[in-house]
């Protein structure tokens, strides 16, 4: 009886998540899978007559010993590095500002999302026009009226990248922001309280307290914040389209040319795979430290 | 009452799609910049000949209008007869099979009143895949105010161009601190092409070998042409800001009284001098481009062709409607009312033409001399690539020429391999 009746209740719940498993399978597990077949073989859009040959991992091969594909995983490397570093610091700073209570906070908590919330092909646009060499506010902001001076931001490779990190940390700092601040607001008071007590300063108190008890919501925010800047797309297509000469030619942007523009299937597919490879062993390596961040606490408690 | 009125729609709108059944046309072009031109046009065809032709319309970019035709045509999309064709397209449609050949519908002796150029970037392996409908071609736009006012004639080397654009410039600072010498279209994109083959074919040079297959990108010809666009124009008589620019932004710096000299296609011409959208309207001339000593001006083939999808059911119906939309009475509505630059050369004699655009009879010395794009199957692919070389060489002052031209090099060469080993 009631064997037959577990039976039952584990097939309802198998038969709720059916739907849920659907969805991955069709709309995660089958681009993924198909990808990889597709990154496995030689298929060129307008020579039909070359057929679709399984040439193994010669793709990742050719990806790998192309310099421009490896310029462009170091462009990516360098992105998600500075982007993500500087969006954690930030968020940091603009979490502990919007946790003290002063006047207005909730319309500064409001304005603060404002970044996060507009589409980032919007502010892309808003971007690449704040950096043009004619009438770009940037240029007025440094060189004033001096026309003759005024620079062209986007057309160096330095810069051009700074200014394609900077639009990223300005959209995205405040997101890490909120996820930091509801990690602050799990902090007993008590323990600030008990520090002073103790005689501890700002300073220790931040370091000794807030940050340590901040550490899985940080991983929390660090995580979506990598997965997310390996996958910059957007920013690239709108503001550089991978220029100056490839300066700023991320692996997503790379991948979607040589797919749509160039009809190089097999290659494509390669680099998609490489991105994900990359978003999927960092998110494991997060998930380790957040899981043991988590289980720590739980043995303190106990 | 509302029910019934939907039904009663329901029911014409079957009847109207059943009454036209056995005489539509599916055609697919990209978002034009006349609409209404288009269904003027389309509309007189309908009205003449009876059959009703369904548009689809596509995205405005090039590259984006391509992604979507050659979707449509590798799944052999029934539901298409007649498209419009860039012109780097044609090698790449007739190897992948998937325009038609028109050469059972259009004699030879039809093809002399078209553009020699226009035809010849139709053709892939001595078979025509597409009828020009308009053409285009890179021009030399310039202030001839100012080059009047410095008693300069228009340059025909581009050292003139440099040294002119200098003097005006250096003359000019007082009183337009912001006037640059010279705007063009240098972003990483496929009009970094077109502008940079006009320096290297002006100064002798080749890209591409035919006979032998060879990749060229490094011959000292075309270093030579690099090299001068990288010291003596980028950051020079150009600002830097040059290697952000499309079109647009190029024409933009020129319409604000910004620059003395523009490269730029046949479209700048009416918005230039159109005193709504330009301050140097009425001061502006065009001529061809420069070139270098020893060598010939070269402007770059550009414009839109008809194709046939080879897919179609309706091939006969097909060429009617290509035939018509190419003959020239339609090319001169196209060439008063819009103001595009035909493909048919008669059409440049016609008075009524040359008192609307009087500009068309210099037009017409351009076009007879346009040099196309490399014609291959894999052309977007080789474009990419001489996208980063010409970018990378003239983004750094310093660039390393012939490393990265010979890196080009060795990218084309296992492109042309591909082609090779296809049977191209």
């Amino acid at each position: 009886m009631s064997m037959r009746k577990a039976y039952s209740e584990s097939l309802t719940g198998y038969l709720f998540l059916t739907p849920l498993l659907l969805i991955i399978v069709v709309f995660s597990l089958y681009p993924v899978v198909y990808s990889l077949f597709l990154s496995l073989h030689r298929i060129i859009l307008s020579l039909p007559s070359l057929g679709e040959t399984f040439v193994g991992i010669d793709n990742f091969v050719a990806f790998f010993t192309d310099p421009v594909g490896r310029n462009s995983l170091m462009v990516t490397l360098v992105f998600v590095g500075v982007s993500t570093a500087l969006e954690i610091c930030l968020g940091i700073m603009i979490a502990l500002i919007i946790h003290e209570s002063f006047r207005c906070r909730s319309v500064v908590r409001a304005a603060i999302l404002v970044p996060w919330a507009i589409p980032t092909v919007i502010a892309s646009q808003m971007w690449r026009f704040a950096f043009n060499d004619q009438y770009g506010i940037a240029n007025y902001l440094v060189y004033g009226t001096n026309v003759a001076h005024y620079d062209a931001w986007l057309a160096s490779p330095v810069s051009a990248l700074a200014v394609i990190i900077l639009a990223d940390v300005w959209k995205t700092s405040s997101f890490a922001a909120l996820i930091i601040l509801a990690g602050l607001q799990t902090i007993p008071d008590e323990l600030y309280e008990a520090s002073k007590i103790d005689g501890a300063g700002a300073f220790q108190r931040f370091f000794k307290i807030t940050l340590p008890l901040l550490k899985p919501a940080i991983l929390v925010a660090l995580l979506f914040r990598t997965m997310d800047a390996f996958r910059v797309f957007d920013l690239v297509f709108v503001m550089t389209q991978g220029g100056p000469g490839d300066a700023t030619n991320v692996l997503q942007f790379y991948g979607y040319r040589k797919l749509f523009a160039e009809g190089m299937v097999g290659y494509g597919s390669a680099v998609s795979i490489v991105v994900f490879l990359l978003v999927f062993s960092v998110s494991i390596i997060y998930l380790k430290f957040i899981g043991t961040g988590i289980l720590e606490k739980k043995e303190a408690r106990a | 009452m509302f029910l019934n009125k939907l039904v009663i729609t329901l029911c014409l709108c079957m009847w109207v799609s059943q009454a036209g059944a056995s005489e539509t046309l599916h055609f697919v072009m990209w978002k034009p910049n006349q609409p209404e031109l288009w269904d003027r046009i389309v509309g007189i065809f309908e009205r003449e000949t009876g059959v009703s032709v369904i548009r689809e319309i596509g995205p405005h970019s090039s590259t984006a209008a391509h992604a979507l035709v050659t979707q449509k045509l590798k799944n052999r999309d029934p539901k298409l007869d007649v498209f419009m064709m860039d012109v780097t397209w044609p090698p790449e449609f007739a190897a992948a099979g998937w325009a038609s050949s028109l050469d059972r519908f259009f004699a030879e002796e039809q093809r002399q009143d078209f553009f020699p150029g226009a035809i010849r970037a139709c053709t892939f392996r001595g078979k025509l895949y597409g009828i020009p409908f308009w053409t285009s071609g890179g021009l030399l736009y310039y202030r001839k105010d100012l080059l009047q006012k410095y008693g300069f004639d228009p340059p025909t080397t581009w050292e003139q161009l440099v040294r002119q654009a200098d003097t005006i410039v250096r003359g000019e600072r007082k009183d337009n601190p912001a006037l640059k010498g010279y705007s063009g279209q240098f972003k990483q994109y496929e009009g970094l092409v077109c502008d940079m083959q006009e320096f290297v074919l002006s100064n002798n040079g080749r890209l591409l070998d035919y006979e032998s297959r060879k990749s060229t990108i490094g011959l000292p010809a075309n270093l030579q042409a690099v090299r001068f666009v990288r010291d003596r124009i980028i950051g020079k008589i150009a600002s830097r800001g040059v290697l952000t620019y499309e079109e647009p932004e190029s024409l933009h710096v020129f319409i604000q009284g910004h620059a003395v000299f523009l490269r730029n296609w046949p479209y700048a011409w009416a918005i230039s001098n159109d005193p709504n959208k330009s301050r140097v309207a009425g001061l502006v001339d065009i001529t061809v481009l420069p070139h270098f000593p020893g060598g010939q001006s070269a402007s770059t083939l550009g414009g839109w062709q008809f194709a046939m999808s080879r897919f179609s059911t309706k091939k006969q119906l097909a060429w009617t409607f290509i035939e018509f939309m190419t003959s020239p009475r339609i090319q001169k509505i196209l060439a008063i009312d819009a103001s595009q630059a035909p493909a048919r050369k008669s059409v440049y004699r016609d008075p009524e033409v040359l008192e609307k655009n009087p500009h068309f009879a210099k037009l017409s010395a351009v076009f007879e001399n346009t040099r196309p794009r490399p014609a291959m199957p894999l052309y977007p692919l080789y474009s990419a690539i001489l996208q980063r070389f010409y970018h990378k060489a003239i983004s750094h002052e310093r660039s390393p020429l012939e490393k990265l031209a010979e890196q080009a090099d060795d990218q084309v060469r296992y492109l042309l391999q591909l082609q090779e080993e296809a049977g191209m």
